[in-house]
């Protein structure tokens, strides 16, 4: 089975393979193509290469509809979500380390919370919001995912990685319980940390039905709302759509093209536990 | 001795306290948005509410309606079933790539990279690129099939009864892919390589070792496929509702989307409610069904 590398069986995985990557960058390619392009997209054959290709498209974004205000509102929540998860994530995670009646039942909670979709909420989860009065802003849009399941149990299994003697030494140097999370604990979890933060990012950066719901006013719109908005104003007529598409999915590629070990790490984890 | 027993009792009141001050907030969190959502859906599934009206008991009224006399339910729960009944094909088609990638050939992390980068787009955006990918003029789709004279006319994809929902999942099953292979892959890195071995030396072909070893071992995650495959037609809302919003007619109306709008739409929560139990329940089902053919060791990852 295992062949040295270079040998000649190997050439037709290769081939196999170049061809998936064909087909799996062939949306990109067409959706990058498009928004270079500065003639009528609609002109019959469409071409391969763009012709005469130029930036136009990006600056009219900035001009055809507020992506200065969507970005503003994304980048907001986006904060708002990382900061609580994190906060509330560690703390859950750090409590679930130590023994205390009833901790079991609060993880079997958790873990059968997991197998809620969120989706399936959707409509006690908007008169909830409702009724705590936050439709309509930017904490309403961030609640649901200021604490997630999944990044409790990476923290708290990454705790417990932490050899106990090095906890009971603090404790006995006379540090606070949250001295011995922010000033031990967390610096020996950087891993768990860039999981949280890459998960909670992509979660938030793209989530469209929760915002939908939630959101009424033009300028509270989040990206994925003002994309959906710009489509169904302008259908597909100009290219600066497709560079919009482009600009909102830059920041997602960037983060997953830098962290690719945690983010798989984060949601295979996530996947055996739900 | 007493004085030693109060301190130890000080001291367990007070992680205690420690216990749940940390626990709180992200209890809080999931009572508001997991656990109270799943029982005021099935409260307001037996009652008759507006934002506007009391409430009022009707028993299973809503349910009668749905099955009844509700065509589009019908044909949302027929899409959905079809949405989910697709998957496996991506995750033989994920399988076959996992198994390509997991060797010792040169640049597979390139190739994983590329599979995978798809998935942690937003959805809404994917929605969008394959929109125009299916658009009768500037799309890819028609230009490859006009330029090999397999159709003359342009062709409307997702304005077509018949094709909407096959390019739908389609879309969905390029964004999707990529996960199903790296939850195979963790699979397969976690067979015994030693077993292969033992085949190779016993003179075990090929085939019979995939099929004896790798597959009966991959049984877990490939259960964790299926129910992402389940979990799936919740999440392809986005993907529905920027490519087709359901149309045309209903013929890409999944239960997600014909929930939404029910909910806020026509501002009937009562039955939007209604008919995210029977989703629910759609769900639970399908998924102790996929557990008990995938052997019922489900929870053997879980324990790791």
């Amino acid at each position: 089975m295992r062949r040295a590398p270079g040998s000649p069986r190997h050439w037709p995985r290769h081939a196999i393979m170049i061809a998936v990557s064909f087909l799996m960058l062939i949306p990109f390619y067409w959706v990058i193509k498009t928004s270079l392009t500065g003639e009528n997209i609609y002109a019959w054959p469409p071409r391969i290469l763009p012709v005469d290709p130029h930036l136009f498209n990006y600056v009219d974004v900035w001009y055809l509809i507020p992506f200065g205000r969507y970005l503003l509102n994304s980048t907001i929540v986006t904060a708002m979500a990382i900061a609580g998860s994190l906060l509330f994530n560690v703390a859950a995670g750090y409590a679930l380390t130590k023994h205390f009646p009833g901790r079991r039942w609060i993880v079997v909670l958790l873990l059968s919370c997991m197998l809620i979709p969120f989706q399936a909420t959707i409509i006690p989860a908007y008169l909830i919001t409702s009724w705590l009065g936050v439709l309509d802003t930017w904490l309403g849009v961030a609640l649901p995912l200021l604490s997630t399941i999944i990044c409790i149990f990476i923290f708290k299994a990454s705790f417990e990685a932490v050899p106990p003697s090095l906890i009971d030494a603090a404790r006995v140097d006379g540090l606070s319980e949250w001295r011995i999370v922010t000033r031990i604990l967390l610096p020996l979890s950087k891993s768990a940390i860039a999981t949280n933060v890459i998960l909670t990012f992509i979660w938030s950066w793209n989530s469209f039905l929760w915002p939908l719901i939630t959101i009424r006013s033009p300028e509270m719109q989040t990206l994925p709302l003002g994309l959906a908005r710009f489509l169904s104003v302008m259908e597909d007529t100009t290219g600066a759509l497709f560079a919009f598409v482009v600009l909102v999915l830059i920041p997602g590629l960037a983060i997953f093209l830098m962290a690719q070990k945690e983010f798989i790490r984060g949601l295979t984890s996530g996947a055996t536990k739900g | 001795m007493t004085s030693k027993t109060t301190w130890f009792q000080r001291k367990r009141t007070r992680e205690l306290a420690l216990v749940v001050c940390f626990l709180l907030p992200s209890l809080a969190i999931f009572f508001l948005y997991r656990i109270l959502p799943l029982g005021w859906n099935a409260w307001l599934s037996v009652h008759a509410w507006s934002p506007l009206k009391a409430a009022q008991f009707i028993g299973l009224e809503h349910y009668e309606e749905m099955l009844l006399d509700d065509d589009v339910f019908w044909q949302a729960l027929a899409n959905t079933l079809i949405f989910i009944a697709c998957s496996p094909l991506a995750i033989a088609a994920a399988l076959g790539i996992a198994l390509l990638v997991n060797s010792d050939l040169r640049g597979a992390a390139v190739y994983r990279t590329i599979v995978f980068l798809s998935y942690p787009l937003m959805t809404v955006a994917v929605g969008i690129i394959w929109r125009w990918l299916y658009d009768e003029r500037g799309g890819f789709f028609n230009y490859v099939l006009r330029s090999t004279g397999v159709i003359d006319q342009p062709m409307k994809f997702l304005q077509s009864f018949d094709w909407a929902l096959p390019c739908v999942i389609l879309a969905d099953f390029w964004q999707v892919l990529g996960f199903y292979m790296i939850i195979l892959l963790t699979g397969l890195q976690s067979i015994p390589q030693h077993l292969y071995e033992a085949a190779r030396v016993d003179g075990v072909p090929a085939r019979a070792r995939f099929f004896r070893i790798t597959l009966p071992l991959l049984k877990p995650s490939i259960f964790l496929c299926i129910v992402v495959g389940i979990l799936n037609s919740f999440t392809s809302f986005d993907l529905v509702y920027v490519m087709t919003n359901g149309g045309p007619g209903h013929a890409t109306e999944l239960l997600i989307t014909y929930i939404y709008k029910a909910g806020f739409g026509q501002t009937r929560f009562d039955y939007a409610a209604a008919l995210t139990v029977v989703q629910f329940l759609l769900l639970v089902v399908l998924t102790v069904i996929a557990n008990k053919l995938s052997g019922g060791n489900a929870g053997s990852l879980e324990r790791q």
